[in-house]
């Protein structure tokens, strides 16, 4: 731990930021911390108007996970995860053999494997990427299996 | 400002700018001025402000000063009392016991599995593949999360009839 800097502080603080904007966002019907009361992630259902009612039929949900760095310049590591009764996709933040850099998308339909692809995010600010992924998750699910 | 992605002209129709400017700030993991503030919350500068001083003044964030201009950073006081609001609402004395044992008993897990003390002394661990040790990172960074948050809980059971003595009635 380096001197005044405890991770475990300022990943709390990001759920916690997470979450009030999950639960602010028009697609979601709650966010929760889990397991519960712990927050080591936020899980919300999705429903609402601004997804169509096959999707929702589909028990939507996003996982979010957020890791701050082991210190001040550390990058944080974290994963905004959608997965429905269809398969699963999410943009990610973290070291993975798959891509090059720590932005990725990954996505799995009907079981198979996961295909990923590298993604930038243009900011790892956490209350702002809640909105900048839910955006990405709309416009995915628009072509996405009934 | 910042607001030409969907998500977030999204964010700035659905709340308002002191929403975000509160959002962003107490969220930030190190401090930042109220320039950079202003461009991840999708708001003036001047405005950033404003709010970032307004919040100050309400102990929600604290400021200092940098190279000569002002940065501000949440203030870990006010997180951790909000932390021990939301614990003190949603669990009675038994159910923060609970709590704090379900806690401590992932932290032992992690002590025994890995036969370290510590988080940081877990991320220093050497392994022979890439995998093994990103499972050692993502398992450091659960118990940090997870000893911070017994931390808050301890201190919720500890003090529980000084936090919920009811205000309305005392004399």
């Amino acid at each position: 731990m380096t001197s005044g800097w405890d991770a475990g502080v300022v990943s709390h603080r990001a759920l916690r930021g997470i979450r009030r904007e999950l639960d602010r966002h028009p697609a979601v019907v709650t966010a929760e911390g889990f397991p519960a009361t712990l927050h080591s992630e936020v899980v919300a259902e999705l429903s609402a108007s601004t997804l169509d009612a096959a999707v929702t039929a589909t028990e939507p949900t996003l996982t979010v996970r957020w890791f701050a760095g082991e210190c001040p310049a550390a990058p944080p590591e974290f994963s905004f995860h959608y997965s429905d009764r269809h398969g699963d996709f999410g943009w990610h933040y973290a070291p993975n053999s798959h891509v090059d850099g720590r932005g990725h998308y990954q996505e799995r339909l009907d079981g198979g494997s996961y295909t990923y692809t590298s993604h930038e995010f243009d900011s790892t600010e956490p209350t702002r990427v809640v909105w900048i992924v839910l955006s990405l998750v709309e416009d995915r699910l628009a072509t996405w299996p009934d | 400002m910042t607001e030409g992605q969907p998500g977030v002209s999204r964010w700035v129709e659905e709340t308002t700018a002191f929403d975000r400017v509160q959002s962003v700030a107490t969220a930030l993991s190190t401090p930042a001025s109220a320039a950079e503030v202003a461009t991840e919350a999708a708001v003036a500068e001047n405005t950033a402000r404003a709010h970032l001083d307004r919040l100050v003044e309400m102990n929600v964030l604290r400021s200092t000063d940098r190279d000569g201009s002002t940065v501000y950073a949440p203030d870990p006081l006010h997180t951790r009392v909000q932390t021990l609001r939301d614990l003190l609402s949603a669990h009675d004395h038994d159910g923060l016991l609970a709590l704090q044992a379900q806690l401590r008993e992932r932290v032992e897990g992690w002590r025994e599995e890995f036969g370290v003390d510590d988080p940081s002394t877990l991320r220093a661990t050497a392994t022979d593949t890439a995998a093994e040790t990103r499972r050692r990172r993502e398992a450091a960074a659960e118990w940090e999360t997870t000893a911070h948050r017994l931390s808050v809980v301890t201190e919720a059971v500890e003090n529980y009839e000084t936090y919920t003595r009811d205000p309305v009635s005392a004399r």
